[in-house]
């Protein structure tokens, strides 16, 4: 598996380096020749790994993988909640979320979202004055 | 000595009551993230630097807080090595044998006095090295031509290829993916686009810190979702944290000898900690003889890879400074910093910005004697943050993850790339791929590629010109040299009980 990626991601990078052509040069060998060495490179790992499989690899077990993609789905739904629904909110229910997923009980886990959501505020907006998004929603 | 003024004039800037408080603020964070599962230096100084650009400190405060955290996080490892017997880095695997056989003895607070002292006496003795060999070194560099460097940096990869872990062909692959991350985004000579799909916001290129943080903390909390149960160890009893006088004794010569161990192997790069671990235990070991108790709690066991991993650590600094070229994930991290504060390490950094060398020498002075002071009798209030649970402690770092990323660039596009790169890097951990050479390439990428170029622009577009010196031909036989040298060094250390240990990430 690994090593069919590899062959075919130093393939592809190769591919698309040759496309890098500039009307005029400014040095020998252009955009594309350090691409090109990386390709190369890429291409040869996955062609060893390929040539010499090593045992498979096990997964965990589907309990863990589910929660595991319940914790990319909160890292993304955060990213898209973000500037909607400002950091303050979604930064609470994505810590609740996560500690949740790691099995902490209900009520800790809406503390510690609170908690941290508040002190990362005063962190950042009040001590080091950088900007959080406050939410598009409240403003209109 | 012309060294001594220097050092006497870093430290009236490292004394300033700002890098005091920074180099100690530095440090404490360094023992806590080194001690907890899940941070690690990398991370740590990852997500402190959007706050470092944020504060707007200068490059000198900046760099003592972010070198603080990485050598204070050599002292937090061996915390939680001797008491739970979980190393958070391979260079602390060898500790944990007679550290662990310590505690189990009832005597971990003797084996955490020791571990303190022995990183102080690495430390401070390294510094020393640092100040020495720095200003020879960079003499030397101001040689190198851009073939030179390409050889150069060649080296740095393979010595870390080599030493990162099981397989060379791994390491190779993840080098390659690092260092195709950065060629992403508008090349810097012509201005054409390359591997952007398309997307206006990855014309900028990958940002370092999105990159690194995505790899190790977002992996690192897919990861440790596999083990919820952890997080809540209960200590055993260590005692007293104090050594008698005859311990020290016993110890002085295997901390000295550690200590100069471990700073010569730190300073080629890729091999660090670990390999400088490995040998400052096997070495006394046979210094030890029949008089030893290795492996069954050995102070000496302690205090020789503690010395030399924190010697290591420092000596990594000389060609992160002098050369400019990182060998190892956590000082590739380091360079991205300077970099980003509009620092070019090489050898004129000396010359040319004499307070930041001079000012970060001293303050690590400064910052060792802080960590012996807080190590000994603070060691307490540290070990009560491994009771914290991990259902509090892994969202945490989570949500400072956020901040971090989005503070780099202000946009939620960075938290999506952020995701991606943690499921990356969790099947790059679970595939056996080593994560550090990653982090290398994206940020040697670019200075590879520029080197290269001018090379070829020197030589009108003859290959051969990169072989053409004998600095660096040198430095290609280095490269390979490095690539045989692991299996010499298992012979060295064959009898090495967990010498077999798989190595992790993180250093």
């Amino acid at each position: 598996m690994a090593g069919i990626t590899l062959t075919l991601a130093g393939v592809a990078i190769g591919l698309e380096a040759t496309t890098f052509n500039v009307a005029f040069l400014t040095d020998p060998v252009g955009p594309k020749a350090f691409p090109l060495v990386v390709a190369a490179t890429l291409t040869f790992a996955g062609v060893r790994t390929l040539v010499r499989p090593r045992a498979s690899v096990e997964l965990p077990p589907p309990e863990t993988l589910l929660r595991m993609g319940g914790a990319m789905i909160a890292f993304l739904a955060y990213a898209a909640a973000l500037p909607w629904i400002g950091f303050f909110l979604s930064t609470t229910l994505v810590v609740t979320a996560l500690a949740r997923l790691y099995r902490g009980p209900w009520k800790g886990s809406l503390t510690a979202g609170l908690v941290l959501s508040a002190a990362l505020w005063l962190l950042f907006v009040g001590l080091l004055s950088l900007p959080l998004p406050v939410g598009e929603l409240w403003i209109l | 000595m012309d060294s001594l003024t220097q050092l006497i004039h870093g430290f009236s800037i490292a004394l300033q009551p700002l890098n005091i408080g920074l180099a100690l603020g530095g440090v404490a964070t360094g023992t806590f993230v080194g001690m907890l599962p899940g941070i690690g230096p990398i991370n740590a100084i990852a997500i402190l630097l959007p706050v470092i650009f944020a504060a707007g400190l200068t490059p000198e405060s900046a760099l003592i807080l972010l070198v603080g955290v990485y050598y204070g996080s050599q002292y937090g490892n061996s915390i939680s090595t001797i008491l739970l017997n979980v190393p958070g880095t391979a260079s602390a695997v060898v500790t944990a044998i007679d550290g662990y056989a310590m505690t189990k003895d009832g005597r971990g607070g003797p084996a955490l006095a020791i571990s303190a002292i022995a990183s102080f006496v690495g430390g401070t003795l390294s510094i020393f090295g640092l100040v020495l060999f720095a200003p020879v070194l960079a003499g030397w560099a101001i040689r190198f031509g851009p073939a030179e460097y390409f050889a150069l940096m060649i080296f740095a990869f393979s010595a870390l290829s080599s030493f990162a872990g099981a397989s060379l062909v791994r390491a190779l692959a993840a080098t390659g993916f690092g260092l195709w991350l950065a060629t992403v985004g508008l090349d810097p000579n012509s201005a054409i686009p390359r591997y952007t799909f398309g997307q206006i916001q990855l014309l900028d290129g990958m940002d370092f810190v999105v990159v690194t943080i995505g790899l190790f903390a977002v992996s690192e909390v897919f990861h440790l979702l596999a083990d919820t149960e952890g997080g809540q160890a209960t200590t055993a009893a260590f005692g007293r944290v104090a050594v008698t006088g005859q311990e020290l004794a016993m110890t002085g010569w295997t901390m000295i000898r550690g200590s100069i161990l471990g700073f010569l192997v730190g300073v080629l790069p890729g091999a660090g900690g670990t390999i400088a671990s490995f040998l400052a235990y096997s070495t006394e070991e046979r210094i030890a003889g029949r008089d030893g108790r290795f492996g069954q709690g050995d102070i000496r066991g302690v205090a020789a890879p503690e010395s030399a991993n924190n010697a290591a650590a420092n000596g990594a600094l000389i060609p992160l400074l002098t050369l400019g070229v990182p060998g190892s994930g956590t000082t590739a991290v380091l360079l991205g910093a300077l970099l980003g504060l509009g620092i070019t390490p090489g050898p004129l950094l000396l010359t040319e910005q004499p307070d930041l060398f001079w000012g970060l020498a001293a303050s690590m002075y400064v910052g060792n004697v802080f960590l012996l002071l807080l190590n000994l009798p603070l060691v307490g209030v540290f070990v009560r943050a491994l009771q914290v649970p991990r259902w509090i402690l892994i969202p945490s770092v989570a949500a400072l993850a956020f901040v971090a990323v989005y503070a780099v660039n202000r946009s939620a596009f960075d938290l999506v790339l952020m995701t991606m790169f943690g499921v990356v890097g969790w099947l790059m951990r679970r595939f056996d791929f080593p994560l550090a050479p990653v982090v290398l390439g994206l940020v040697l990428g670019p200075l590879m590629e520029k080197n290269l170029r001018r090379a070829m622009a020197l030589s009108g577009g003859d290959w051969t010109a990169l072989f053409g010196s004998p600095i660096a031909l040198t430095l290609w036989g280095l490269a390979l040299l490095s690539l045989v040298a692991p299996a010499l060094l298992r012979r060295w250390t064959d009898d090495l009980p967990g010498a077999e240990a798989p190595l992790q990430e993180g250093e």
